[in-house]
C-alpha cells in the first residue's frame, strides 16, 4: 500500500511511518500539518492516508476536515483518523457516509495487528471505528428499549460489527466459528429490524445508521 | 443672580442698622399719623384745602408702604441702598406731606400755637420728593446698583435736576400752593439774573422721570428667570411714574391747578411702587423674607392660641376648683406647655398650607412615602419618582452618590462618573453635610428654593438608604463579577491541563509503545525470549496512557467539546451505579455548559460517595432562558449544603454562573438536587 502520514510530533510521525514500512507499506510522504497533506495527496493519489486529529495551526480538528475533504476529492484514497481522544460527532458522520474511513484513538497503534488491519480494512474500502467510540452507541442508557432484547453475547458481536471487522475476525476474537458469528448477525439485523446483506461493509453502515439514528 | 449671592454672605445682620432703619420707618408713620391730626384740627377751623377724608388711606398708605417694605429689607441687607432709599423716602414723604397741615394749624387754624408755621409752608412747597425716592430705586433695584456704567450719566443727571429742583424751590420768591401768599421764610433768595433756569430744571427734571422708567424697563427686558419675574411688577409700576406726570400737566392743563385727585393719584403711585419692591422681596423670595413671614405668622398664631388655651384653662379651673388656687395657675400652665410642640407644628402646616401650598404638600407626600418606607411598603429607590411627583417636575432625576467613590449612579445602579450637562438644574442633595446625591430639575424649580430644601430634607433619609442599597448591590455584582471571571480561568485552566495531557505526556507515551513495539518486532530470531518482557513493557505504558486519560477526563472531559449530553452521557456510562440520563441536545455556551457538566458530576460523585443510592437520575433541560439541572438519588439523604462539603463547592460554581441551587434532602427519602443555570442561547 502507497501511504502518506500527517502528524505534527515527529517521533511519532516516524515511528508511525517505521510501523508501517516494517509491515511492507509504502510511505510515500510523511507531512506536519493538513494544508501539506491535501497537497501530498493531490500529488501522489496515495491508498491510504494516516492523519492526526490535532495539528497545526489551530490544533482543534484540523486533520478531521482535512479527513473530510480527501475523502470528497479523492475517493481512491482511504483516510486513518488518530486522535488522542474521543470525538464522536465527525467521526460518525464520515464512517457512516461510506467505506474508506476509520478513526481510532491513537494508542490502539500499541496493538500492532489489530491496527494494521484496520489499516488495511479502510483501504480495502472497509471501516474502523474505536471501540470507545462504539461503546457511547451502544451504552444501555441510549438503547433500552431495543437492544436490551439482545443477549449479552449479541451486544459483543454488535459492538465488533460496529467497530467494521469481518465475521472473520469477529470469529477469531471472541474465539467462536464464523457460522456461529454468521447466526448471531442474523439474528441481531432482525432485531433490529435491519436487511441481511452477505457484504461486510454495507452490513457495518446499516449497523452504524442504525445506532446513529437513536443515539447521540 | 450671582449678585443677590453676594449679599447672602453678609448674613451676620447687625443690631444698629435694623434699629435706625425701624426708627425712621416708625417716624415716618408718626409724621403722617401726627400730619392727619393736626389735619383734623384744621378742618375744625374751616381752613381751605383740609379735612380731605378720603385723602387719609392714601397718604397712609405712600408713606407706610414704603416704610414697612424698607425696613425688613435694611435688617436683612444693610449694604444694599433700596432698604434705605426706601426708608428716607418714607421720611421725606411723610415730612413733606405732614408739614401742610402743621403750616395750616400754625399760620391759619391757631396762629402762633406753634413754632415755624412759615418754615413748614417751606417745606411742605418741596413737592419732588414725591419723585425723588421711586426715581432712585427705578435706577439701582434689585442689586443696589445701575443696570450698567453707561447708566451712569443719566443717573447724575437725574440726582442732579432734582437737586436743583429744591435749591430753585427753596430760594423761590413764592412758596408753592397752598400757601402762595406765605413769605419764604429762606433768607437766600435766587438772582433774578437767574431765573431763566426754572424752566430748563423743570424740564430736565420731568425727562429724568422717563429715564428712570426706562431704566427700569431695560433692565426688565435683559433680565431672565427669577429676577425677570422679581422685576416684572416693578417695571409696571415704575411705568407709572412718567404717567402720573403727563397726567399731571394735562389736568393743569385742562382745569388748571393740582386737584386733590392728582395728589391721589401721586401718592397712589408711590404706594404701588414701594408694593412692587414688596411683591418682589416677598413673593418670589428676593431677600429670602418670605420665610421670616412664615415665621411671624407661625408664632403670632401659637402665641395667640396658648394664650386662649391659657385664658380658657383658668376659667374653667378657676370655677371648678375655685379663684386663687395656684392649682389653676398650675393646670393652665401644664396644659400650654403640654399644648405647645403639636400646636406648633399644626401652625407651621397651616401656615405653609397657607401661603405655600405647593412646599406643603411635596413635604406632605415625601413623609407619606418615608413612613411607607419604614412599613417596608415600598422600596427606598423609589424616592426620586416620589422627588418628581413632590416637585410637579416629571424631568426630575436623582442621582445617588455612591459612598465609595467619587461616582453618581442611577436607582439600577448604572454609574455616570461626570453627570452630562443638560438644560435642566442640578442641586446637591446633603445629609449630615455630606453629600449623598444629586437632583436634576427643571430650572423653574430655582425660583422656589424654600420648596426644594423643604422636600429634599424631608427626603434626605430616604436618599441615604436608596444610596447605600445602591452601592451594596453594586459591589454585590462586582463580587459576582469576579467570582465569575475565577470560575472562568478555572475553566480555561482546565482545559490547557487537559490538552497538555494529551498531546504531551500521551503522545509521548504512544511514542515509546511504537519504538518498543517497532523493536520488539525486528528482533532476530534468537531474541524472541526478550518479546513477553516487551509486551509487558507496552502494556504497561497503556495503562499509564489509561491512568492519564482519565486524569485528563476529570480535569475536562473532551467530549464536552460535543455538548453537554454527550460529556453527561460519558458519565453516566463511567458511573459505578445505573444513571438515567435525560439531557437536551441544545448547545449551551462554553461556560454554562462546563458548569452544568461539574455541577452534576459532582453532584453524582456526591451521591454515590454519601448517599449509598441504588440509581440517579439526572435531567438537564432548558426553558425559558436557563438551563435546568436535577439530580436526584434514592440514597439515605440528609445531605446539608455546608462548608467544606461537596455540595458548597457545587453552589459555588452555579453562583457564580449567577445561578440558584436548592437542596432538598430528607433524612432517608434520597437527595434531590436542582439548579437553574440562565444561559442566553
Amino acid at each position: 500500500m502507497r501511504i502518506v502520514i500527517a502528524e505534527d510530533t515527529v517521533l511519532l510521525r516516524e515511528g508511525l511511518a517505521g510501523l508501517l514500512e516494517d509491515a511492507g507499506h509504502e510511505v510515500v510522504a510523511r507531512v506536519g500539518d493538513a494544508q501539506a497533506l491535501l497537497a501530498v495527496v493531490a500529488e501522489h493519489e496515495p491508498d491510504l492516508a494516516v492523519v492526526d486529529v490535532r495539528m497545526p495551526p489551530e490544533y482543534s480538528d484540523e486533520g478531521m476536515r482535512a479527513a473530510a475533504e480527501i475523502r470528497r476529492g479523492h475517493p481512491g484514497t482511504a483516510v486513518l483518523v488518530l486522535s488522542q481522544h474521543v470525538e464522536t460527532r465527525h467521526a460518525l458522520e464520515l464512517v457512516s457516509a461510506g467505506g474508506g474511513f476509520g478513526y481510532l484513538l491513537k494508542h490502539r497503534v500499541l496493538d500492532v495487528d489489530d491496527f494494521l488491519d484496520a489499516a488495511r480494512r479502510v483501504a480495502e474500502g472497509g471501516s474502523a471505528l474505536d471501540p470507545e467510540v462504539v461503546a457511547t452507541l451502544v451504552s444501555p442508557p441510549a438503547h433500552e428499549d431495543t437492544l436490551g432484547e439482545l443477549t449479552p453475547r449479541e451486544q459483543e458481536v454488535l459492538a465488533l460489527m460496529a467497530e467494521g471487522r469481518t465475521n472473520a475476525a469477529i470469529a477469531k476474537r471472541l474465539w467462536l466459528t464464523e457460522r456461529t458469528v454468521e447466526t448471531h448477525v442474523r439474528s441481531i439485523l432482525g432485531k433490529l429490524g435491519l436487511p441481511i446483506s452477505g457484504d461486510d461493509h454495507r452490513r457495518v453502515l446499516a449497523v452504524l445508521t442504525y445506532l446513529r439514528a437513536s443515539a447521540v | 443672580m450671582v449678585k443677590f449671592a453676594l449679599l447672602h454672605k453678609n448674613e451676620s445682620v447687625r443690631i444698629a442698622p435694623r434699629l435706625i432703619a425701624w426708627g425712621l420707618a416708625l417716624a415716618a408713620i408718626a409724621l403722617i399719623a401726627g400730619g392727619l391730626v393736626l389735619d383734623r384740627i384744621a378742618a375744625e377751623q374751616h381752613v381751605p384745602g383740609s379735612g380731605s377724608f378720603w385723602l387719609y388711606p392714601f397718604l397712609l398708605a405712600a408713606v407706610s408702604a414704603p416704610a414697612v417694605v424698607g425696613a425688613p429689607v435694611v435688617a436683612r441687607h444693610p449694604h444694599n441702598p433700596i432698604g434705605w432709599i426706601l426708608v428716607l423716602g418714607a421720611l421725606s414723604l411723610a415730612a413733606v406731606l405732614a408739614a401742610t397741615p402743621y403750616a395750616w394749624v400754625a399760620l391759619y387754624a391757631h396762629p402762633g400755637s406753634l413754632p415755624g408755621g412759615s418754615w413748614a409752608a417751606l417745606v411742605s412747597s418741596l413737592w419732588p420728593a414725591f419723585f425723588a425716592w421711586p426715581l432712585a430705586v427705578a435706577f439701582v433695584f434689585p442689586d443696589g446698583r445701575l443696570p450698567s456704567p453707561r447708566w451712569r450719566p443719566y443717573a447724575i443727571f437725574a440726582a442732579c435736576s432734582v437737586t436743583f429742583l429744591v435749591v430753585l424751590l427753596v430760594l423761590a420768591d413764592q412758596l408753592e400752593e397752598p400757601f402762595s401768599d406765605v413769605p419764604n421764610p429762606f433768607p437766600v433768595r435766587l438772582p433774578e439774573a437767574l431765573g431763566f433756569l426754572r424752566l430748563p430744571v423743570w424740564l430736565a427734571m420731568f425727562a429724568s422721570l422717563f429715564v428712570g422708567a426706562a431704566a427700569a424697563r431695560v433692565r426688565y427686558k435683559r433680565s431672565q428667570g427669577v429676577e425677570r419675574l422679581q422685576l416684572l411688577w416693578f417695571a409696571y409700576a415704575v411705568g407709572l411714574i412718567p404717567l402720573g406726570v403727563v397726567f399731571f400737566l394735562l389736568w393743569g392743563l385742562i382745569f388748571g391747578g393740582n386737584g386733590d385727585a392728582v395728589v391721589g393719584f401721586l401718592l397712589g403711585m408711590e404706594a404701588a411702587v414701594a408694593i412692587a419692591v414688596g411683591v418682589a422681596v416677598t413673593r418670589y423670595r428676593l431677600y429670602e423674607i418670605d420665610r421670616l413671614i412664615n415665621r411671624t405668622l407661625v408664632y403670632t398664631v401659637v402665641t395667640v392660641a396658648l394664650g386662649l388655651l391659657y385664658a380658657i384653662v383658668s376659667l374653667l379651673a378657676g370655677v371648678a376648683l375655685g379663684r386663687g388656687s395656684t392649682w389653676v395657675t398650675g393646670l393652665a400652665v401644664l396644659a400650654v406647655a403640654l399644648a405647645f410642640g403639636p400646636l406648633r407644628s399644626r401652625a407651621q402646616a397651616a401656615v405653609d398650607w397657607r401661603f405655600d401650598r405647593l412646599r406643603y404638600e411635596g413635604i406632605r407626600r415625601v413623609r407619606a412615602f418615608v413612613d411607607d418606607v419604614r412599613e417596608g411598603r415600598r422600596e427606598p429607590e423609589e424616592i426620586g419618582a416620589v422627588l418628581a411627583a413632590a416637585l410637579r417636575d416629571p424631568s426630575a432625576e436623582l442621582l445617588f452618590r455612591l459612598p465609595a467613590s467619587d461616582a453618581y449612579a442611577d436607582r439600577f445602579g448604572a454609574v455616570l462618573v461626570e453627570p452630562a450637562d443638560d438644560e435642566r438644574a442640578m442641586t446637591k442633595v446633603e445629609h449630615r453635610g455630606q453629600e449623598i446625591g444629586l437632583l436634576r430639575h427643571k430650572r423653574s424649580l430655582l425660583v422656589h428654593p424654600d420648596l426644594l430644601r423643604g422636600v429634599l430634607g424631608a427626603a434626605s433619609l430616604a436618599i441615604e438608604i436608596a444610596r447605600l442599597r445602591v452601592e451594596v448591590r453594586l459591589q454585590l455584582a462586582e463580587v459576582e463579577e469576579s467570582r465569575a471571571r475565577v470560575v472562568r480561568a478555572g475553566y480555561e485552566e482546565r482545559r490547557r491541563l487537559e490538552r497538555d495531557l494529551h498531546d504531551g505526556a500521551q503522545q509521548r507515551l504512544v511514542t515509546l509503545g511504537i519504538v518498543l513495539r517497532r523493536l520488539q518486532r525486528s528482533l532476530p530470531r534468537e531474541a524472541r525470549i526478550l518479546g513477553p518482557a516487551l509486551d509487558s513493557a507496552v502494556d504497561e505504558i497503556g495503562l499509564a496512557i489509561e491512568d492519564l486519560r482519565t486524569i485528563a477526563a476529570g480535569v475536562r472531559p473532551p467530549r464536552l467539546d460535543e455538548g453537554l449530553a454527550a460529556a453527561l452521557a460519558d458519565l453516566a456510562r463511567g458511573a459505578p451505579i445505573p444513571v438515567e440520563l435525560e439531557a437536551t441536545h441544545q448547545r449551551l455556551p462554553e461556560q454554562v455548559e462546563a458548569a452544568a457538566y461539574f455541577v452534576v458530576c459532582e453532584a453524582v460523585t456526591n451521591a454515590v460517595k454519601h448517599g449509598s443510592p441504588s440509581r440517579v437520575r439526572v435531567e438537564a433541560s432548558v426553558a425559558h432562558g436557563e438551563l435546568r439541572l436535577v439530580v436526584a438519588d434514592d440514597g439515605v439523604g440528609g445531605a446539608t449544603v455546608a462548608k467544606g462539603t461537596g455540595l458548597m463547592g457545587l453552589t459555588d460554581r452555579v453562583l457564580a454562573q449567577g445561578g440558584t441551587l436548592r437542596v432538598h434532602s430528607p433524612r432517608g427519602a434520597g437527595t434531590r438536587i436542582e439548579a437553574e443555570i440562565p444561559c442566553e442561547s
